[in-house]
């Protein structure tokens, strides 16, 4: 009884904590126009000046717009002035955007002459939304995963100040080692993670051990595949966001990219061949052995999938663009899959390998157990 | 030879190493699947045709072939089918709202080198396409645990066939718990590992935190994984309730046929 309701008063404080939080952030989103330098404006009057068809020099046909936009200054020194803008958008919006009423926009004010202030639209203010949909993650994870749930959200915040924290250092200290900091980072993943999932246990050791080997015999195989070839078939100019050298970022990537799914697969074969130990506890070498590879054949296929929809997809209005603007269907495949694909088959192999690799972790610290026991 | 061609070999031979027959079997569905999603960018290439829609079809072939294929069709395929497109149909609609209160469809400013001398004016919808870009990118995962749940309530009640619905229910959430961590786990990482030279953008550009929560790029990509993880989450409860609602008729179907047989 009295456990019980030790837990409902935790529950209690952890709810009321997300819910302060909650609305604390979301009032704070929606006031904190003066914190930022450029002027924000909010829209208060549309109206579209012009239509006209186009037809590109492809043939693909679109409708571009004006849009006359009246909208109030929300902070600096203009606060509460009426600034006018001019936006220019398509019906496609690739690259720009119609905005209604109630929209909330960075602007730049190009002139300050008279009574009328006006300017142009440079980007939209998006935090507002952006924390809405985060609560909503939170939420729906707190309501169907309860301490789950609770264990995934804080794994990602912390793996996402890992990361942070590592780059920092990396930027600023030119003579770091990308892959160096990587490895670093794929440590702490791998102990932090791997620990909220599953707890202080012998199986959380065993996938922990099982994930880094994992990651260390792909990394070679994939490092020594590109070496042989030279790289040949990777197309790093559409490589975008570049400011350093794209080999050693390129591979960065591709690690910290497959470790989710090798650790996925690392602690899924060390939790089910350890609950197959504690079931039996002379269950044999052979037995475990067997039922490993047949637990490993179930999940294979469905974790590679995972990753290859999650990097494939993601290169789909690239190849749009391209193929509109009358690319050879080859040339347009090779500039925008080809990292994607490479990232998508090295963490494949990575997935595969972790299988046996996990199965004789697990094996080992089992016997170990049992020989202490 | 070609980087890729020697990586699809290796991992076809691992496959073949580890998984035998299934894993040949696996490595193809792999190739199926990336062939669906070739194919639906060549319907959305059409300006008239709704992506959200082509989307819903693509996926309904990727389950089919995911499902049905690998596992033959079974109670267990079918309903964790249905839960897929469920789930799928309430995040699709989601997505397309959030897309169009944010506005991040289409490409950044800081893609503009890679965009320079192409023509954007293309006619097509770059927000729906945008919708099923999410979509495509986490049904592997949500279609993972819906089948992970419906295999593993379908074994549970074979052992113990009394259970009610609402206790059936609440071990097939039980059971979306423990994939829950990992599976999101594993679409974070992925999504990181991809973008982490636009991170590393930020730093050296020195963004401040209000330029990188308010561009384009950051705040798709932060959907994207928020998105993933709503799905993840969202097919645990879904699927549960159909497993068990189908379990439970299923035994009293087989009860009333026995009494009436006696």
């Amino acid at each position: 009884m009295n456990r019980i309701r030790k837990i409902t008063t935790w529950q209690w404080i952890l709810f009321l904590t997300v819910a302060i939080c909650c609305i604390g952030s979301i009032a704070f989103v929606n006031q904190n126009h003066s914190f930022y330098d450029r002027p924000i404006a909010q829209v208060i009057d549309t109206t579209i000046e012009e239509e006209t068809d186009v037809t590109d020099m492809h043939g693909n046909e679109d409708k571009l717009f004006v849009q006359k936009i009246v909208a109030k200054i929300m902070n600096g020194e203009e606060k509460g002035r009426e600034v006018q803008l001019v936006n220019e958008y398509s019906s496609s919006g690739a690259y720009d955007q119609q905005y209604r009423i109630g929209n909330e926009v960075f602007v730049s004010i190009d002139s300050n002459a008279g009574e009328q202030l006006m300017g142009s639209v440079t980007d939209v203010k998006r935090d507002k939304y952006v924390l809405i949909v985060a609560w909503i993650f939170v939420f729906t994870l707190l309501i169907v995963g309860h301490k789950q749930g609770l264990l995934a959200i804080v794994g990602f915040v912390i793996n996402v100040m890992v990361l942070s924290f590592a780059l920092d250092i990396y930027v600023k200290y030119y003579g770091v080692s990308l892959l160096v900091v990587c490895g670093i980072c794929i440590l702490l993943f791998t102990t932090i993670s791997l620990l909220l999932v599953s707890g202080r246990t012998e199986k959380t050791y065993a996938a922990i051990v099982a994930t880094l080997v994992a990651t260390v015999v792909s990394l070679s195989i994939t490092s020594l595949v590109i070496w042989i070839t030279s790289g040949n078939g990777l197309r790093y100019e559409e490589m975008q966001f570049l400011t350093r050298p794209y080999h050693t970022i390129f591979m960065a990537g591709l690690f910290i990219g497959s470790l989710g799914a090798i650790m996925d697969v690392a602690i899924t074969m060390s939790s089910s061949m350890f609950a197959l130990y504690e079931r039996d506890h002379t269950i044999s070498v052979k037995a475990l052995r067997a039922s490993g590879i047949d637990i490993g054949k179930d999940i294979m296929g469905t974790i590679t999938s995972i990753l290859f929809f999650a990097y494939i997809s993601g290169s789909i209005p690239m190849l749009i663009l391209y193929l509109k603007n009358a690319s050879p269907v080859g040339f347009a495949l090779s500039m925008n899959l080809s990292l994607e694909l490479a990232r998508a088959l090295a963490g494949g192999i990575g997935i595969v390998l972790t299988i046996p690799i996990g199965l004789y972790t697990a094996i080992f610290f089992i016997e170990r157990k049992r020989a202490r026991i | 030879m070609n980087v890729l061609v020697w990586l699809a070999v290796i991992l076809l031979v691992l496959m073949i190493w580890v998984g035998g027959k299934s894993g040949a079997r696996s490595f193809i569905s792999l190739f199926f699947n990336f062939g669906v999603v070739f194919f639906t960018m060549f319907f959305m290439l059409d300006p008239n045709a709704n992506p959200i829609l082509i989307t819903f079809i693509a996926c309904i072939v990727i389950g089919c072939v995911s499902l049905f294929y690998i596992n033959e069709v079974n109670s267990k395929t079918v309903i964790a089918f249905i839960a897929t497109m469920i789930t799928i149909s309430i995040l699709l609609f989601f997505i397309v709202v959030v897309s169009q209160k944010l506005m991040i469809q289409g490409f950044g400013e800081e893609e503009e080198e890679a965009i320079a001398g192409m023509s954007l004016y293309i006619g097509v919808d770059f927000i729906k396409i945008g919708a099923s870009v999410i979509i495509m990118s986490t049904i592997g995962a949500i279609m993972d645990v819906a089948i992970s749940i419906a295999t593993t309530m379908h074994e549970v009640f074979k052992h113990t066939p009394s259970l009610s619905k609402k206790e059936l229910f609440k071990s097939g959430v039980s059971i979306g718990r423990d994939i829950l961590g990992t599976d999101t786990n594993t679409l974070f990482f992925a999504f990181f590992g991809g973008y982490l030279a636009l991170l590393i953008w930020f730093k050296d550009l020195h963004y401040s935190i209000g330029d990188i929560v308010n561009s384009k790029i950051f705040s798709s990509e932060m959907i994207l994984i928020l998105c993933a993880g709503l799905g993840i989450a969202l097919v645990i409860p879904i699927a549960s309730w159909i497993n068990a609602y189908y379990l439970v008729r299923a035994r009293e179907k087989f009860n009333k046929i026995q009494k009436e047989e006696q």
